[in-house]
């Protein structure tokens, strides 16, 4: 299985490598991005031969992985499409629902596999709870509270924080993976959006919302929050967190999916940190994807999935701008 | 018996009079005596805690120099104007009304007779809740972007006429246990602008919402996300905490800092009518806001909640039930314009 890797710019492209590299028979044998520089740095760093452009990496690939800037990627995912291979493409799908339509509709009619990368599907705290509200143990879910809150990711990557590259700021970094957990969780679509966000944190150095909460309705009736704050102070033992809470007519359950670490504490800065010991999710995540695009078969986290979650952060933007409910169309839920 | 000083009388005989009196002895104060309509549990309390059972409101208004008010909420406007109009200091339990029209009429009934109202925001007192307060006004965290506040219980249960759950005495959950967390909210963040909720009724309670998810936009921009609830399994008292400011973080959580953890074999301990969160500190938060209350009647302190906070928290409840029945956010008069807009 050769992969190409299109665009460096999110930060997991990091990790996905080391993920991709430990998957059984799997040869990444290019990378591309629109910042030549940057890709032959990466390249360098990881032993990546490097491509000229994103077409001459597709050349004799069977799977492409995007981790490009969000408002880059319905190009990238076209190409892959139509050079049909299997694409893996970062989340949030894209900076509009319109692109994020075109990616799911450029796949399906290429017929090649489109796979969101939506890690928390793989996580075993994550999927153990999907497995009991599936078995019904908690009663019928009726609301939920989601956080998923961060430090500022201009500390890694400057685009996140640029509303032409990322679509948005926290709302649009932050909003997705909890949006689709919840719909994984209750097997139900979102109807209706309302979203606050203010830019009281790093007001000087970024334009975008830095922290914002949405309270997203569902078919059902269950309401849930998602906190997608970019609240973390840089001395946070980790890069934040993400953590859900579901409250049935049975019962309660929470969940941490990070809480699996032991607790340092060293002599100098930084003082405290959190060494995580559970399963990389990531790396159950690509096997999935790898397995996908051998099989020619839909991975088991789809483009749609994507592009529901997408629809989700983009009407919190559309809210928090006009104070008003934002309603998700069911045509658009299709 | 007790001490010199300013005699408090407690009208009503319940739970929460039960804990004021409880404080008042703690704290050596004059506890002058009860007035309830349960006349069964009068001899009962004036047993445990001392002081006199009154025939009537009247009678004990005549004999105090302040009146407490622990009764049921749809029954504070009239004890209170009632009160004032004898000239008499009020300490009156929260919500301060049932309506903010009710708690304009006290302050205003209040105002005029020359006497304090102070209304019984006890979480402004609980140790984790000051102390997140005070780091806030030091300024440790930067201005406050996000408050998140959670205030989760199973819900009062009494074996008999259970005011709390008939929502045109108590307001239901959203008046009686998210009111604190309204008024710490503002104490934190300052006035709110908005409110927009979510909730759902247990089966059979229509309209009386047991759980809700609020969001508050305060005018300074900053965001509150509360929840509360009557609908967590038993045993249950939570409350949690996290502010999240420009340049710092601060986050509570009852169920990490309770410091001593007790596991039985059998079944365990018995639930009371009204579960309360435990805070084993040298001074139960109800004395410390009692004492403080004294002493602000006695002209020593400034009030730190004041009649004005008590009717905007109210006003806040008043919001997020309209958006419950309306599913809308809804604006607070006066509260001002909606600030800058950010974001893409």
């Amino acid at each position: 299985m050769r992969v190409a890797l299109l665009g460096i710019a999110h930060v997991h492209a990091d990790a996905y490598i080391v993920n991709l590299r430990a998957a059984a028979g799997v040869e990444v044998t290019a990378v591309a991005d629109h910042d030549a520089e940057a890709a032959r740095r990466w390249g360098a760093a990881h032993d990546v031969p490097v491509a000229a452009t994103a077409a001459e990496a597709l050349a004799g690939a069977d799977a492409a992985v995007i981790c490009a800037e969000t408002a880059r990627h319905r190009e990238l995912v076209e190409l892959a499409a139509d050079a049909g291979v299997a694409v893996l493409c970062e989340k949030p799908l894209a900076t509009s629902v319109e692109e994020a339509e075109t990616i799911v509709a450029a796949c399906r009619t290429a017929g090649v596999p489109l796979m969101t990368a939506f890690p928390m599907r793989f996580s075993p705290p994550m999927q153990a709870v999907a497995e009991m509200v599936r078995a019904g143990r908690l009663g019928r879910i009726r609301a939920c509270t989601g956080a998923n809150q961060s430090e500022l990711p201009t500390r890694h990557r400057a685009w996140f924080a640029d509303p032409d590259l990322a679509g948005g700021g926290a709302l649009m970094d932050h909003i997705v993976h909890i949006a689709d957990a919840l719909r994984w969780f209750l097997g139900e679509e979102p109807v209706e959006v309302f979203a606050l966000a203010n830019r009281i944190i790093a007001s000087e150095a970024v334009r975008v919302e830095t922290a914002g909460v949405a309270v997203v309705t569902f078919t059902g009736g269950t309401f849930a929050s998602i906190d997608a704050s970019w609240s973390r102070p840089a001395t946070y033992p980790r890069w934040g967190g993400l953590t859900m809470e579901l409250l049935g007519t049975d019962g309660v359950t929470s969940v941490d999916p990070f809480r699996q670490y032991l607790t340092g504490y060293a002599a100098e800065e930084p003082a405290t940190r959190w060494v995580a010991w559970g399963s990389d999710p990531n790396q159950a995540m690509i096997d999935e994807f790898i397995a996908a695009a051998r099989e020619a078969r839909k991975p088991s986290v789809t483009g749609e999935d994507g592009l529901r979650a997408t629809q989700v952060a983009l009407a919190a933007g559309e809210s928090a701008r006009s104070g008003r409910p934002v309603a998700i169309a069911p045509a658009q839920r299709s | 018996m007790a001490a010199e000083g300013l005699r408090v009388g407690i009208v009503g005989a319940g739970f929460m009079a039960q804990v004021h009196a409880e404080s008042l002895v703690a704290m050596d104060a004059c506890l002058a005596g009860f007035a309830s309509r349960a006349e069964d549990v009068l001899d009962d309390v004036t047993a445990r805690f001392g002081g006199r059972a009154y025939g009537s409101f009247d009678e004990l208004v005549g004999d105090v120099d302040v009146v407490d008010v622990c009764a049921p909420t749809h029954l504070h406007h009239d004890l209170v104007l009632a009160a004032a109009a004898a000239g008499r200091h009020v300490i009156c339990e929260k919500p301060l009304a049932r309506t903010p029209e009710q708690a304009r009429q006290m302050i205003a009934a209040c105002e005029r007779a020359g006497v304090h109202l102070l209304v019984a925001h006890v979480v402004r007192f609980f140790p984790e809740y000051a102390a997140a307060r005070a780091a806030v006004a030091a300024g440790e965290l930067g201005e406050p972007a996000v408050v998140r506040l959670a205030r989760l219980t199973s819900g009062p249960r009494k074996a008999q006429d259970n005011w709390f759950v008939e929502e045109e005495k108590s307001g239901g959950m959203v008046l009686d246990l998210m009111v604190h967390d309204f008024d710490y909210a503002r104490w934190v963040a300052g006035d709110v602008a908005s409110a927009y909720a979510k909730g759902f009724a247990a089966p059979g309670e229509a309209g009386l919402a047991r759980h809700v998810l609020a969001l508050l936009r305060h005018a300074s921009g900053a965001i509150s996300h509360i929840e509360g609830s009557w609908a967590y399994p038993l045993p249950t008292f939570l409350t949690r905490g996290e502010i999240a400011g420009a340049s710092g973080l601060l986050s509570w959580d009852s169920t990490e800092t309770a410091p001593v953890r007790t596991a039985l074999a059998g079944d365990g301990a018995a639930v009371g009518e009204v579960l309360l969160p435990e805070s084993p500190v040298r001074e139960s938060p109800y004395t410390t806001q009692l004492r403080h209350f004294l002493r602000v009647l006695e002209g020593g302190e400034t009030p730190i909640v004041t009649a004005a906070d008590g009717l905007a928290a109210l006003e806040v409840a008043e919001a997020v039930a309209e958006s419950l029945r309306t599913g809308a956010p809804v604006e607070l008069a006066g509260a001002g314009a909606r600030p800058a807009e950010v974001g893409a």
